[in-house]
Order: structure tokens, then C-alpha cells, then sequence
């Protein structure tokens, strides 16, 4: 453990030491120029679709949702209908995305071709040339609010009666209660042959039973320890007159 | 099936522990505070008293609305960083708000009601110059975009394009201005510098050239910095060299010539050196300017000057000196011009002074300026009135005033300020948490222990005082509570001050010290999130580089902690230092050492002087090395030390990673270098581990008992290439692990058929990278983990130069189904919790990422071993859940930087997320196994021991009335 402690405490010193300080050397980590600059003619093309939230008015979402493609590549604002376009994005494969807090929808790849034929379908990202197709221009159906919270245990009665520790102890109790209703005990004949189960049950009769111990114990507890105070103030004085 | 099975129970024990954010904590740990950035242009919805909405487009590309009462967001529209998104112009017409975007690449309409879009309509390539509304026949239908050779015409309700015409000789004459004045011509001016003016008036209906006429004017360089429009469209212009004005009527083709008038005919006179600006205002686009207008001669000196009706003649109407701002508001029939004085400076201002009224009125009113001129020093650039009638029909008026801290402030008619934003920490750069200081009986008690001791009785008299002081605090405190709960809950306010500052049981209240780029440091309390000092640093250049440094923390009683900003000029590299106290916002008055020369690098030994501040090193571009505080004491230690002090330096233009030794008269000698050849890599980003992470286990015990120990290289840097070439099959990303005291490299990894950006973290014994795969389209996360084997070379103490084996170097890759912003991973007081990884997402959301996700020896075969080690089974794509959201819908705009800190719980990591908005929170990595929960039950624990206690109560009873009737029988 010693040896332990003295490790780590070198191991700091030597860190400490060597200060690592990622500071005004030449590096930043800036943003990086994307490969797809702006062509001064490049063909650029426009992609189009609509996002629906099912039972939701679409002033009440699309001030705060946005389009996204490829990440943050090219940006889309939804139309006060839901609808969207994102203009000037060049031939490529793209993964579009409707970005809301509140809405959940599915991501869809586009590919365009140099022509400007345009293909929507599902994103697998492990078998990337899987084509299942999509509808275009794009029609995206929001799948419910996201689900951002876990749900707290709460405590019920119902879950601490179903619990399997508490059934196992009232099933007994309720046995225990109910069968001497139902078992007639002042038949003699009964009562002989309850005695008798008994008996084997409890296969050493010797052994002492523990509540009947338990209930000694206490309620005699009081009476014996007032004895040995008396016992000791007893057996004290004459050791004081011995003196 | 078994594997199925033991799958879905492997993975149904990680839904468990991994944490996430209960419904009822919403905002009870965690606070956000969005911001936009410097206002550009900014607009009031329509002029009347009651209404609210504000909208401003920022130098961040963001559109945004404010409340203007509270100055709370509304709604915000952030687009793409850099120049494709930037706002070039912003117009409002009623509901809607037009917009030009990327240097006239788009125009867009949007509703301000809701938020939404209208259209948004292509423009031809070419740079904006100019956009203004069109009226046809006093309804406003059109606009008109001006380009450097075109000029197109757009319908307001459809973006739809009306015509659009190539300006004739383009190249030769700069178009700058377009005017309207409610005509069936639009106007375009244009300029060759120098020689003459162009003026083209085009039909509205097919876009004829109706006439086209040219005028001398050799004085004349630029329109949009001398001219404006006034009266009933005559150009006014400002020659600051022959000190006149120049007028011009735009529709007449009678007058071939400007008319000068002298200022001196005016008895007005240009500040020195100054260049005198003309602002006038166009309330309506269907009808021609006012003749009113402002003319500024000074940094404080502004007239206000009024064109005669016969279009030749300028009659002064007032002086306003010092003036710092004016600015046009109309509302209805009235027009308010707003002159922004410093304070407590006795200005004949009178209230409503009216112009003559044809129509159009001209009310002045004086706004007094928040702060006066010498306390706050900032004088503010730009200003923007709200006018509106009051119930009265008089003219009231709200300013919203930028300043050039990138403060926003909104102020009522009497000179009150409603609101200030400050939107400086729309962009901050760096960040540290300090911890809070001790209060005065905290302190004491603290100090009790310190001391050596004084002999028994002392002691023991000392520890009942601290006893009886900690009595009176507590009590005390009960009775604020109970006080407290009398009053209504509204009057209730936990106002938070500097006084009142104090470190909290478990250290989870920190000061949080912001560095924004425009050089404004902000001190934020992490609890509230409310702003308890700022201090604006007015000599730091736009493109500066910052790095901050806790010198001293508040540890050290009665010392003041002590942060050191260090500012780095990014063209000459010259740095200032500026010291200040985290708490306070202060500046120290410590000697600062004089740094003549470009510093290099910087680092932070854990030397400490007499008054416990840690030594920084700087390193200047001769190598040569500048010790801060360089008192006596300092310099004996690092001479003793010299020998174990290294550094490295990187160059990524020239590819070039050096490592050197301090020499005892603090010169350095190199000893290392690697050059990585720029004409196939560069050198990306270097990362080593941070200085206050502990690592507690040494090793993991695997499933067969053994111990498999890591490799904890204290000294080991990250190093991240890139390729230059680009193409997508010759790409790759490349990750060199290098020890940075000798120079070796422990681990080269190459990721071929990839490109950045890459995101990395490097911490432990492992480093997490995330790239772009070119080839599969999708991103992808890497992870590296060293491990020494199942024996330990030197378990007492790592040395960098005594370590004869390499590492054994481990390596996974997974999908990660969305590209990434920004990474960090959690952080604890003492590393036993589990780590996490904070991934930013472009969505706003920060995803916590359990590290065991990422660990290289996840199975693809399930094993007895690898399930008594609780691996996760491999799977190829990471999961992405919406639970593991820390920040749930509080989203984070271009998320920047995370920056997590320790608390003085284990289990508890503090996270604050920057980028456009601020987000901080706290996260259990392991849940919160030291405390009990903030839902613990107390209520039913109580009652099930007092519901326990009565049972034996009345169960003893029972037995003792059976045992005497038993006795009785």
C-alpha cells in the first residue's frame, strides 16, 4: 500500500515536472477547410422535402429545428409549412438530417449524382452501398418527442406488496393465522396427531425453543441485573469495612 | 441463443448504470445562457408602445428575436460559420424580415411572428453591395438586390425573381447605392474612384435603362462611406479634403454638375484628422428621405443639418457637442433622432424640438449613455432606437445601444437600463474553474489544524471554541430558515454577491473564470450562472491568442489566489501577461517581467515561491527562458531542478517536434527532435495529459486473476497528422504516440482512407480519436490503449529514460453514427469513479459516453474471462441514446470547448460546455454512490423505523399480558 502511494505520488512529481502546455505553438486545432469550396460554377444543386410532427402545429417546432447536412456542411431553416429546401450543395452522398430539441426524426442518405438526379434512402453506416429507397423529396416523419429522461423508482404499495420477499413471509402468517380456524383444535383426535407432526418437526425436544428464549431473556433481564447491582452493592460494604 | 441472451443481459446491465438525468432535476444542477454575438443590424417590430419583439442578425450568422423587455431569446436561427452564412443586410417590412446571406449568395424571407421561413430564393453570383425595398404606388412589393455587375428585382411574398439586368461597364465603375423613392425608376449609383459618378435609372416594370448619365466628381472615391440620400432624392456628399458638401438631385437631368457648399460657409469645422460621416434616414421606401440630416465632424461632435427646399442650400438646425451617437427612429408621422451624451455632461437638450412639420416631423431627444465617458471607456459603435406613439400621441422612445465590449444594453426613456446582454460570451475562448474561497470561521477552523501544537490545554480550549462558533453559525443558519419560510416564497431571493461567496460542504460551487476573444474576462458563478465580475481588456488585438493559468489557488490563505492571463499577439507574437485575482476580477499589482521578444511556449512547474504562487516558465523564440515570479527564491530552486526540466516545442509549418532540457543559468539545450515531412503530413493538433488527473487503479484484474498493468507515461504527448493530400483514397490520419523527454516514439497508428477533423482525448493509458472514413462515408471512433503486460518494469517510480520494453499497444475502431464537435472526458478528485467520455454533437446535444464502450478488449467471441471482466461484447456501430443526452433539450449551439473540473465529491465531475450558448452541469459517472440521492426517501424510512419501533412496543405489551395469563392459569 505504501508502495502504491509513493508510485503515484512520483509518478504526479514526474508529471508535474514535465509541464505539458499545449499553448502558442504554432498548432490550433481551427476549423479546417472543407474540400467542397465554393465553385464560382460549379453545378450546385437544391435539395428539397418536408418534415412533419404528427398532431403538433408547425409554428410550435420549426422556429428552433433546422436541417442539417453532412454535420454542419450545409444548413436548411424550415418554411412556416413544415417544408425545407437547402440550396448550393454540390454532387455528393449526404446524410440529411432534421435537427429539432423537441422531435425525434430519422436520418436519410441523398445521393446526387453530377447531373443533379437526386436518390434518397435509409442510412446504413455498416453496409454502406445498401439501398433501400426513399421517398423524394423527402418526406420525414417525426417519431414523437425524444425521449431525454429516465423515469424515477417510485415507491408504491403495490410494488412492496408484489415484492417476492414480502409474499414469502405473509403467505405464512396468513397460514399461520387462518388454518387453527379452519382445523377444528378441540378434537382430541386432531389435536393428537397435530402433537405428533409436531414432535417431528422439531426433532430434538432437548433443544431449547428460541422465542421462548428470546422472551426470557428480556422480561427477566430487569429482574437479574437489579439482583447483581444489589449482589455487588452487597459484596462492596464489607470490602469497605475489611479496610 | 445463450450468446443472444448473455448479450441482452450484458446490455441491459449497462442501460443501468449508465446515468442520466431524471425529469424533476430539470435546472436543479445545471443552467444555460444562450447568447448570439455582436449585433450587425438590428430591428423593432412595429411602432407601437406595447410591443416586444426585437430582432437582430449577429457577426455569428445568427438571426435572431429578443424579448425587448427581458432580454430573453424569443427564437434564434443559427447558420453556417464563416463566410457562407454571414448577413450581409438586414431589412424589415412589417412581418417580414429580409435577409441577404454569404455575400449575396441567398436572400431569404422569414416570418417574425413564429420564426419560420417564407422562401428563400438563389441570387446570381457576384458580391452584395447593396439591397433596398421597392414601393409601387405606396405599397411596398419589391426589393432590390444590387450586385458588383447586376441588379435583380425580387417579390416580397414569393422571392420570385422579376427581372434582373447586367450593369453596363461593371468593370470600370464600382455600383455601390441603389435608391427608391417610391418612383417607377430604382436608381443605381456607381463610382469611378476618382473621375465621375454614374447614375442608371431602370423601369420597375421590365427593367429598361431609362436614362443614363455620368457627372464629374474627381473628389469623390466612395459612395458608401460619403454619400447619402436626402430631400427629395438629392445626393449628399462629404469631402473631407476640400472640407465642403456636395449636392446632387438624382431625377433631374438638368444639372450636370454637383453644387459645393463650404463647410466654412456654415461656420462648421472637421475635427482634425477626422473624416466626416453623413447619416440620414429614409422612414418610408414609398416616399423620398427627410431633409433632415446629421453631419458628424468630431469623435463627439455631431450637427445636425436640414436641406433646404430648393435642393442647393443647407440650413444648420443644431450643434450637439459631445455627441457620441445619432440615430433616425420613425414612428406613424414622427420621426425621432436620438443624440447618445456621456453622463453628468450639461447638454442643451431640449425635449421635442419640432421642425417646421410637412408631414414628417422631427423630435429630438437625448439619450444619456449608460456609462460616462472616462469610467467605462467604451465608446460605443453602434446605436439603434425604437420609437413608438404613446396612448397620447406623443412620441416615446427605447435605445438599444452595442458597445464595443460586445455588451448589448436596452434603455428606457428616463436614461434606465432595462437589460444588458453581454454577448461577448457568445465566444469564449478559454476557460478555468477556481475554487471558492474559505469563509473567515471556515478559515479559522481550517487553520486550527495547520499550526503545530502548543501543549494540551491550549489545544483543548481552542477545539471547544471552533465547537461553540460552529454552534452559533448553525444556529444562526436555522433561524435565516426559519425566518425565510415565513415570508413569501417570491420575496425570497438567494442573491448572490462576492460578499457573500463561500466554498460550499463538497466543493461543487466554483468560480468559473471565462476568457472571451474579445479580450472581456468574465467571472460566473457556477451555482447560478450569474455574472459577479467582468473586466474588459481594451489593448487586445481582434486576432489574439489567450492562455489562462491558475498560479495560485485559494488554498494558500491568507494569499489572494492569483490567475495569470497570458496574451499572445497571433501576427508579431509578442505576449503581455495580466494578473488578476479569479475571485474579484482584479488586477494584481505584481511586477510583471519584461517579454521583448515572441514567446514560443509557455509551462506551469510546480515550483512554488515563498508566497506559494507556482513559477511559469515562457520561452522566448532564442530559447531563452523567463521565469514568472523570478524572485531569489525562485531562481536558487530552478537551478537545483534545471536538470529535470523538460519541455517540447512543436513548429507544424516546418513538421517539427523538438524536445529540450532547461540548463541551470536557464538557457536550454536541445536533446530530441522528430520531423514528420510536410509535404506528406502536418502536424494537426499535440495533446498530452492533464496535469491534475489522477489515475487510481495501476492495473486491471482480468478474468483469470492476473493483473494486466497499464502504461502511465506521465510525459507522453498525442501527436495528430493530417495528410496534404486530400483525395479520398490517398487520404489518412495519422496518430503518433511520442514520449516527450526523449523523443521516442512509443506507437505510430495510421488510419488510412480517412480525414479530419480530428477530435481526440488523451488521458490514463488511453487515447480516444475520432476521424471521417472517406471511403464508407461515415465517422469513425478509434481508440489506443497502452498496457506495460502482466509485470511491472519499475513499480516505485516511471522513469522516461529507464524504460528498455515498449508498451503493448491495444486498438479498436467503431461507427459512430454522427459527426462530432468537440470530445473531453470526465474528471474526478480522486480517478476511482469510471470515466466518460462528453462528446458534442452539431445537434447542441453533449452525449456521455461511458468509456467501456470504448475499450479495445470488447469480445467478438463472449468468454467465460471476458464476462467475469463485465466486457461488452463488440458491436461495430456505438450506440447513440438520447438518455445519455446530459444536457437533455437544453442544446448547446456550436458546441466549442468542454471543460470538466473535480469536485470534492468522488462522485461527481462539473461540466461546463461552451460554444455560442454556456451549459453547465454536473455529471456521476458511477452514480452517486458517496451521497445519498437528491430523491433518497426519507419519509418512508422514517416511517417504517417508527412504524418498527411501535410494533416492538405493542408486541412486547402482548407477550407480557400472555405470559400473565399463562402465569394464572
Amino acid at each position: 500500500m505504501l508502495l502504491h502511494g509513493r508510485l503515484s505520488e512520483l509518478c504526479i512529481f514526474l508529471q508535474a515536472m514535465f509541464v505539458f502546455a499545449c499553448c502558442f505553438s504554432d498548432i490550433e486545432s481551427g476549423p479546417i477547410a472543407t474540400s467542397g469550396s465554393v465553385q464560382p460554377n460549379g453545378d450546385r444543386f437544391k435539395l428539397e422535402g418536408r418534415a412533419i410532427v404528427p398532431g403538433v402545429k408547425t409554428q410550435d417546432w420549426i422556429s428552433s429545428a433546422r436541417v442539417t447536412v453532412e454535420g454542419e456542411e450545409y444548413i436548411g431553416f424550415m418554411r412556416t409549412d413544415g417544408s425545407f429546401v437547402v440550396n448550393d450543395v454540390p454532387s455528393g452522398s449526404y446524410v440529411v438530417e432534421v435537427i429539432s430539441p423537441g422531435y425525434k426524426f430519422e436520418a436519410v442518405r441523398v445521393d446526387i449524382t453530377s447531373k443533379g438526379k437526386m436518390r434518397a434512402r435509409l442510412v446504413n453506416f455498416i453496409k454502406t452501398s445498401e439501398v433501400i429507397r426513399q421517398p423524394y423529396p423527402l418526406q420525414l416523419r417525426s417519431s414523437g418527442p425524444h425521449t431525454y429522461f429516465m423515469k424515477r423508482e417510485t415507491w408504491g404499495w403495490t410494488d412492496f406488496l408484489m415484492n417476492p420477499m414480502v409474499l414469502m413471509m405473509v403467505l405464512p402468517l396468513l397460514i399461520i393465522v387462518l388454518l387453527p380456524k379452519v382445523v377444528n383444535t378441540n378434537d382430541p383426535e386432531m389435536r393428537k396427531e397435530m402433537e405428533q407432526s409436531m414432535n417431528m418437526l422439531n426433532p430434538n425436544p432437548e433443544l431449547p425453543d428460541v422465542s421462548e428464549f428470546m422472551t426470557k431473556l428480556f422480561s427477566g433481564s430487569k429482574s437479574s441485573s437489579n439482583k447483581a447491582v444489589g449482589g455487588s452493592k452487597a459484596s462492596g460494604r464489607p470490602a469497605v469495612k475489611r479496610r | 441463443m445463450a450468446k443472444l441472451t448473455s448479450l441482452f443481459v450484458i446490455l441491459l446491465s449497462f442501460f443501468c448504470i449508465s446515468e442520466a438525468v431524471f425529469e424533476d432535476q430539470v435546472g436543479k444542477f445545471d443552467w444555460r445562457q444562450q447568447y448570439v454575438g455582436k449585433t450587425l443590424f438590428a430591428h423593432f417590430e412595429s411602432n407601437t408602445q406595447s410591443s416586444k419583439k426585437m430582432f437582430v442578425a449577429t457577426d455569428k450568422n445568427i438571426f435572431a428575436s429578443f424579448n425587448s423587455r427581458t432580454g430573453d431569446l424569443l427564437w434564434r436561427h443559427v447558420d453556417k460559420t464563416g463566410p457562407e452564412g454571414s448577413i450581409d443586410i438586414l431589412l424589415l417590412h412589417g412581418q417580414d424580415a429580409l435577409m441577404v446571406v454569404g455575400d449575396g449568395r441567398l436572400l431569404r424571407s422569414w416570418d417574425t411572428n413564429i420564426g419560420g421561413l417564407n422562401w428563400e430564393a438563389v441570387l446570381d453570383t457576384g458580391s452584395f453591395q447593396a439591397a433596398c425595398f421597392v414601393a409601387i404606388q405606396d405599397t411596398v412589393k419589391l426589393v432590390a438586390v444590387l450586385k458588383k455587375a447586376a441588379i435583380s428585382l425580387h417579390y416580397l411574398s414569393n422571392g420570385h425573381q422579376k427581372w434582373v439586368e447586367n450593369l453596363p461597364d461593371s468593370d470600370a465603375v464600382q455600383y455601390q447605392a441603389v435608391y427608391s423613392g417610391g418612383e417607377e425608376e430604382v436608381y443605381v449609383l456607381g463610382v469611378v474612384p476618382n473621375s465621375h459618378l454614374t447614375i442608371i435609372a431602370y423601369s420597375l416594370e421590365d427593367g429598361e435603362i431609362i436614362k443614363q448619365r455620368s457627372v464629374e466628381a474627381s473628389w469623390l472615391s466612395s459612395i458608401e462611406s460619403s454619400c447619402v440620400v436626402v430631400g427629395q432624392g438629392v445626393l449628399m456628399c462629404v469631402d473631407p479634403a476640400t472640407l465642403a458638401l456636395y449636392t446632387l438631385p438624382i431625377q433631374a437631368e438638368e444639372t450636370p454638375e454637383f453644387s459645393q457648399i463650404l463647410l466654412q460657409s456654415l461656420d462648421l469645422e472637421v475635427f482634425p484628422g477626422f473624416q466626416p460621416v453623413l447619416v440620414s434616414s429614409q422612414p418610408h421606401p414609398a416616399r423620398s428621405p427627410l431633409s433632415e440630416f446629421f453631419l458628424q465632424l468630431g469623435p463627439d461632435h455631431h450637427v445636425l443639418l436640414q436641406l433646404n427646399a430648393d435642393g442647393y442650400t443647407i440650413a444648420p438646425l443644431r450643434d450637439f457637442q459631445p455627441a457620441f451617437l445619432v440615430s433616425f427612429a420613425t414612428t406613424g408621422k414622427k420621426t425621432v433622432a436620438a443624440v447618445m451624451t456621456p453622463k453628468n455632461e450639461t447638454v442643451s437638450c431640449p425635449l421635442g424640438g419640432v421642425s417646421p412639420c410637412s408631414g414628417w416631423c422631427l423630435a429630438l431627444w437625448c439619450v444619456v449613455s449608460p456609462c460616462g465617458v472616462s469610467p467605462c471607456g467604451v465608446s460605443p459603435p453602434q446605436l439603434y432606437v425604437h420609437a413608438f406613439l404613446k396612448k397620447d400621441d406623443s412620441v416615446g422612445y427605447r435605445v438599444l445601444v452595442q458597445t464595443q465590449d460586445h455588451a448589448l444594453t436596452f434603455i428606457q426613456q428616463p436614461g434606465r437600463v432595462v437589460w444588458t446582454r453581454e454577448e461577448a460570451l457568445a465566444d469564449v475562448v478559454t476557460m478555468e474553474m477556481v475554487d471558492l474561497p474559505l469563509t473567515g470561521t471556515q478559515a479559522e477552523l481550517e487553520g486550527e489544524f495547520g499550526k503545530k501544537a502548543d501543549g494540551l490545554f491550549p489545544m483543548v480550549l481552542k477545539r471547544l471554541s471552533s465547537q461553540v462558533t460552529l454552534l452559533q453559525a448553525w444556529l444562526a443558519h436555522l433561524w435565516k430558515l426559519f425566518y425565510e419560510a415565513r415570508k413569501p416564497r417570491s420575496q425570497v431571493k438567494n442573491e448572490v454577491t462576492i460578499e457573500t461567496l463561500s466554498r460550499d460542504e463538497f466543493n461543487l460551487q466554483k468560480m468559473m473564470v471565462m476568457v472571451t476573444a474579445s479580450g472581456k474576462l468574465f467571472g460566473i458563478d457556477s451555482k447560478s450562472g450569474s455574472i459577479l465580475w467582468k473586466h474588459y481588456l481594451e489593448n487586445v488585438q481582434p486576432n489574439a491568442a489567450f492562455k489562462l493559468i491558475v498560479q495560485r489557488t485559494t488554498a494558500h490563505f491568507p494569499h489572494p489566489p492569483q490567475c495569470t492571463l497570458l496574451i499572445k499577439d497571433k501576427d508579431t507574437g509578442l505576449a503581455t501577461l495580466h494578473v488578476f485575482n479569479p475571485i474579484f476580477g482584479r488586477k494584481s499589482h505584481i511586477a510583471l517581467p519584461a517579454l521583448p521578444r515572441p514567446i514560443l511556449q509557455s509551462l506551469l512547474l510546480p515550483v512554488i515561491d515563498q508566497d506559494y504562487a507556482k513559477v511559469l516558465l515562457l520561452v522566448d523564440d532564442q530559447y531563452k527562458v523567463t521565469a514568472f515570479p523570478s524572485t531569489k527564491n525562485v531562481l536558487q530552486q530552478l537551478q537545483e531542478m534545471a536538470s529535470s526540466i523538460f519541455f517540447y516545442l512543436i513548429r507544424s509549418d516546418q513538421g517539427n517536434l523538438s524536445g529540450f532540457r532547461l540548463r541551470k543559468d536557464l538557457s536550454t539545450e536541445r536533446i530530441w527532435e522528430v520531423v514528420l515531412p510536410t509535404e506528406v503530413q502536418k502536424i494537426v493538433a499535440v495533446k498530452g495529459k492533464r496535469p491534475n488527473e489522477h489515475v487510481h487503479s495501476q492495473g486491471r484484474v482480468m478474468g483469470d486473476r492476473s493483473v494486466l498493468y497499464k502504461y502511465l507515461n506521465p510525459n507522453l504527448l498525442a501527436v495528430v497528422t493530417e495528410s496534404t493530400d486530400t483525395h479520398p483514397e490517398r487520404a489518412f490520419v495519422g496518430v503518433f504516440l511520442v514520449d516527450g523527454v526523449t523523443g521516442r516514439i512509443i506507437h505510430e497508428a495510421v488510419q488510412r482512407k480517412a480525414r479530419g477533423p480530428v477530435h481526440f482525448v488523451h488521458s490514463e493509458n488511453w487515447v480516444v480519436y475520432e476521424y471521417w472514413n472517406t471511403k464508407s462515408r461515415r465517422n469513425e471512433f478509434s481508440v489506443l490503449e497502452l498496457f506495460e503486460g502482466t509485470e511491472l518494469y519499475n513499480s516505485t517510480v516511471f522513469s522516461s529514460l529507464d524504460r528498455p520494453h515498449l508498451p503493448q499497444v491495444l486498438q479498436q475502431t467503431y461507427i459512430f453514427p454522427s459527426p462530432i464537435t468537440t470530445m473531453e472526458a470526465t474528471l474526478t478528485e480522486k480517478g476511482i469513479t469510471s470515466r466518460h467520455l462528453l462528446v458534442g454533437l452539431p445537434s447542441g446535444a453533449i452525449l456521455s459516453l461511458p468509456k467501456m464502450f470504448l475499450d479495445p478488449r470488447r469480445p467478438e467471441v463472449v468468454t467465460e474471462h471476458s464476462r467475469e471482466e463485465n466486457l461488452i461484447p463488440y458491436a461495430p456501430e456505438m450506440p447513440i441514446r438520447t438518455e445519455w443526452f446530459i444536457n437533455y433539450n437544453q442544446t448547446v449551439a456550436r458546441v466549442k470547448g468542454i471543460y470538466t473540473a473535480p469536485s470534492g465529491l468522488e462522485s461527481t465531475c462539473l461540466v461546463v460546455a461552451y460554444g455560442l450558448d454556456i451549459y453547465q452541469t454536473r455529471v456521476y459517472p458511477s452514480k452517486q454512490f458517496d451521497v445519498l440521492k437528491d430523491d433518497y426517501d426519507y419519509v418512508l424510512i422514517s416511517s417504517v423505523l417508527f412504524a418498527l419501533f411501535f410494533a416492538t412496543m405493542i408486541s412486547k405489551r402482548l407477550a407480557q399480558v400472555k405470559l400473565l395469563n399463562r402465569a394464572w392459569r
